[in-house]
């Protein structure tokens, strides 16, 4: 019984040493080693997309809530209007800011 | 066997650390495949724990005496199910009952978390893996279940309150929960080391935090069902440390699942947040702290162990990190947004947050206060229910409140004038409940109908949300009234979820104060042939009689309930003795009436089998099925809040798609 | 958006020091707990106390009798014994040499206990055996 114990930890030790060296059996000269990962660039970009999604979704229940009569005609009035710059400024700003596709173009040729 | 077991853990011990330590330096030094490996020492870890895991089972199911654990915890006699859930009933495994699911939520998180960004899943592995390692090291050197000594002839035996389906659950739905609120913890510390200011560790565990605190919720609501029927005094919630060792975790992260809301909304509370969530964490290490080292007096008693100190060590280690990390990246996370008006959504968030942290906070206090009185005076002392009971009701009737007033409330700001045309109806409805309510005879209790009145607005207030929402709908376009309901729920479900969650916990709020508020208790010893008047029951007692079950003998009394001169049940109020385990046990009787919601609970406290006289207490407590037609409610309303949005989903893979640009382009040649 | 003096914190402040005050207005006025005691730490203890020990010896009488029931409790690890008067329900597991924890006072070298105060810790984990 014990033998059969130790062998089978054994062999589950040597299983689980091969799947955590599994990344550099597959791959032992690799091309480039470096984790992915946001520069400072792309993280203003990601705020910038929040925020856009921010305020759209904000101007979309904004809307709603106007529609089901949570939100006076008045206060949508008095809100929807700097939501609307707040998202058209966001947009602008994102359309300056570089995307993956910008580049990767820089990047080529 | 154990030999395997112990192995097991050495191995998942030896992966954990590896994938804290090798995790730690390749997020530090962006080295990928170090990174991938430490993901893949996870993985492997919950292998291993699984295999331990396994060998424990099946030593429970073939009643191995060898094992000391299994024979501290069960007997032959006890049936499979009972001897299975043995697995959780002692210190060591309980550990590793923790340990599994750790380790399975940690690879799960990793793996399905991949879109949170390699960046933070680089950060969030050496995280779970040391708190991994904490629970492994102390299963390998402080609690190992897998001792061994010379098989006894029969086993400890299981304690016969806890041979009930109710415990076959309880703890293991508490576990997912406490466990589960590593993972939004981790990503949240992830998120900090990482540098990163943006949402997506919030977005990436938005469901792990709603699943654990679900889990935790309905744990919680087993554990007191468990009280009541099994345990039988009358009562479901006795403020024990080791109940509010579930208590503190939950309405930590009650606050944290409302304040994310806001950070989604506005792009605010950053800080707060991350408070929130290492605050339930550690609340979550705290509470298991508590019930397995026995420092306050508390119904749970462990045999001294040595993991106490092991378990504060750690405590202690998860706050330092939690609070350096917060203060290094205070200056990131400070955000320029600011709240506009105090009546506005945010606000009333915001004074909802105050007041669940105000009374987890309490919670606390009254916890700790026997060990830190007795640390500053030398004096170890304890509060009751009193205090407990006292700040439920100053702290929860506001909150029962904000729960109505939020949902009509606008985001950014709201006038006034406009406050008074959405709460017309749902407050006249109010007003109109409370007077009847008065009639009623309400008034006997003023916290008691001051919650009803509150309960009724905020049900009311729901159902105007349901039915102002299905009318817009409607008049969008869909084709029928079921379709707009329909569609209302689907697009938006977080929302319309959460209302139905509230309305579970209205229905808990209402079940509770019948419950005690309005609740009418006799006690009276009687002889076979006569009866006592409890509330607007009669209990008439025919006479004793015992019979032998499997595992114990029953002396059961019978009484007759008898409600306007009819008798609407016969209960068997009694107690049961078990030979092997040399224990005696209290079998209260439940009689529910399900119209009024009602139960009336009739114990035998002593029986005199010789002259037969009995002594009852009975208790009849208005509406206490509402409690656990609540938890049914807010399972339901958890699982709307929960299931996945295809639209949603789209959304957010579109906008971190196009935030990153993934690996870096190799240079020309 | 400019940064304005916010009437946010103001509020934030103020009920913030609301709760404190609920706090301290219940601390002040039900006082500041009870204190824990085993039974060698009894003596010198005229107030209400909640004591804890092992119940030792035979229970002698019935606790819903008007004469109650009596035992002996001793400190937990140690010897010191005090005489206990209990009247009321009586939790499951109770009996000689189980750990409980009881309210009350030492009234002349007995201690009186609150009725229905009685609560038993079971030697074994995760249960939970209350009155």
């Amino acid at each position: 019984m014990t033998t059969l114990a130790l062998l089978a930890a054994a062999a589950l030790a040597i299983a689980c040493v091969v799947y955590v060296a599994r990344p550099f059996l597959s791959e032992p000269e690799p091309d480039d080693d470096v984790l992915a990962g946001l520069d400072d660039r792309e993280r203003r970009r990601l705020e910038l997309l929040e925020e856009r999604d921010r305020t759209l979704a904000a101007l979309k229940e904004l809307e709603f809530d106007h529609r089901t009569g949570a939100v006076s005609d008045e206060d949508y009035r008095a809100l929807v209007g700097p939501l609307r710059r707040r998202a058209a400024s966001t947009l602008r700003a994102l359309e300056r800011s570089p995307g993956p596709s910008d580049r990767q173009r820089t990047h080529v040729g | 066997m154990p030999e395997l077991g112990r192995a097991a853990l050495v191995i998942a011990l030896g992966l954990a650390v590896y994938a804290c330590v090798a995790g730690g330096y390749a997020a530090w030094a962006r080295r990928r495949r170090l990174a991938v490996s430490a993901q893949s020492a996870l993985l492997a870890a919950f292998a291993s724990t699984a295999v331990a895991a396994l060998v424990l089972v099946a030593a429970l199911a073939r009643r191995d005496l060898s094992f000391a654990y299994v024979a501290e915890h069960s007997s032959r006699k006890l049936p499979l199910a009972y001897a299975l859930s043995a697995f959780w009933g002692g210190q060591e495994g309980s550990l590793l009952l923790w340990l599994l699911v750790l380790t399975g939520f940690a690879a799960a998180a990793v793996a399905l978390g991949r879109r949170a960004g390699q960046d933070i899943i680089a950060w969030v592995v050496p995280v779970l893996g040391g708190v991994a390692a904490f629970f492994a090291f102390v299963l390998v050197a402080v609690a190992s279940p897998f001792a061994t000594q010379p098989a006894p002839a029969e086993g400890a035996g299981m304690v016969p309150s806890l041979q009930n389906p109710y415990m076959l659950a309880h703890p293991p739905l508490l576990y997912l929960g406490y466990v589960g609120l590593t993972v939004p913890w981790a990503f949240a510390m992830g998120a900090l080391l990482a540098g990163r200011t943006d949402e997506r560790w919030i977005v990436a565990t938005r469901r792990w935090t709603l699943a654990a605190w679900a889990f935790l919720g309905v744990g919680q609501l087993l554990g007191a069902k468990w009280a009541y029927e099994e345990v039988g005094w009358g009562g479901y919630y006795a403020w024990d440390p080791v109940e509010n060792a579930a208590l503190m975790p939950w309405l930590a992260a009650t606050a944290f699942l409302h304040s994310v809301m806001i950070q989604e909304k506005r792009g605010m509370l950053k800080v707060w947040n991350v408070v929130l969530v290492s605050l339930a964490f550690c609340l979550a290490l705290f509470g298991t702290f508590l019930t397995r080292s026995g420092v306050v007096n508390s119904i749970h008693s462990f045999t001294q162990s040595s993991i106490g100190p092991w378990f504060l060590a750690f405590i202690v280690i998860a706050v330092v990190v939690s609070v350096v990390l917060i203060f290094v990246r205070l200056p990131l996370l400070r955000s320029q947004v600011r709240i506009e008006s105090l009546v506005s959504r945010e606000a009333t968030f915001l004074y909802n947050n105050l007041l669940l942290v105000a009374l987890c906070l309490t919670v606390l206090w009254g916890v700790v206060y026997p060990l830190l009185s007795e640390a500053v005076r030398g004096q170890s002392l304890t509060v009751g229910p009193p205090f407990y009971n006292f700040f439920l009701r100053s702290f929860g009737l506001p909150l029962l409140l904000l729960m109505g007033i939020g949902p009509l409330i606008a985001w950014r700001r709201a006038s006034l004038r406009a406050l008074g045309r959405t709460f017309a109806w749902p407050l006249g409805v109010a007003l109109i409940a409370g007077v009847m309510l008065l009639a009623a005879g309400a008034g006997s209790s003023i916290p008691g109908l001051v919650a009803y009145t509150f309960a009724v607005f905020v049900l009311a207030s729901i159902a105007f949300e349901f039915v102002r929402g299905t009318r817009a709908r409607r008049a969008l376009g869909a084709p029928s009234w079921p379709s707009a309901f329909g569609a209302l729920v689907a697009h938006n479900r977080r929302r319309y979820g959460g209302y139905v969650v509230h309305a579970a916990i209205v229905l808990l709020a209402i079940g509770i104060v019948g419950s005690s508020a309005y609740q009418t208790v006799g006690e009276r010893a009687l002889r076979p042939g006569q009866s006592m008047r409890v509330g607007d029951v009669t209990l008439a007692y025919r006479g004793l009689t015992e019979r032998t079950a499997a595992n114990a003998s029953e002396l059961r009394a019978h009484v007759d309930v008898i409600r306007d001169g009819r008798m609407v049940a016969r209960v068997e109020p009694g107690k049961n003795s078990y030979p092997v385990e040399r224990t005696t046990s209290n079998e209260m009787a439940i009689h529910t009436d399900w119209l009024r919601a009602q139960d009336v609970d009739v114990i035998a406290d002593e029986i005199n089998p010789t002259s037969g006289v009995v002594f009852f207490r009975v208790l009849v407590k208005p509406l206490v099925n509402l409690i656990w037609l609540a938890g049914l409610v807010f399972v339901g309303g958890a699982l709307i809040a929960l299931w996945p949005d295809a639209r949603e989903e789209r959304r957010l893979a579109l906008r971190y798609e196009s935030a990153a640009a993934g690996a870096p382009v190799a240079p020309p040649a | 958006m400019a940064r304005r003096g916010s009437p946010a914190r103001l509020v934030i402040a103020l009920s913030v020091a609301a709760l404190l005050a609920v706090f301290l207005l219940y601390t002040s006025i039900a006082g500041g707990g009870t204190p824990v005691v085993q039974p060698s730490e009894l003596t010198g203890q005229s107030g209400r106390v909640q004591l804890s020990g092992k119940v030792i010896g035979p229970i002698v009488g019935s606790a819903r009798s008007a004469a109650g029931a009596r035992f002996r409790l001793r400190d937990v690890e140690g010897s010191a014994t005090v005489r206990v008067l209990y009247r009321g329900s009586v939790p499951d597991q109770f009996q000689s040499g189980r750990h409980v924890y009881l309210q009350g006072a030492l009234r002349h070298g007995l201690f009186v206990a609150k009725p229905g105060s009685l609560v038993t810790k079971c030697p074994s984990k995760y249960t939970a055996k209350k009155s």
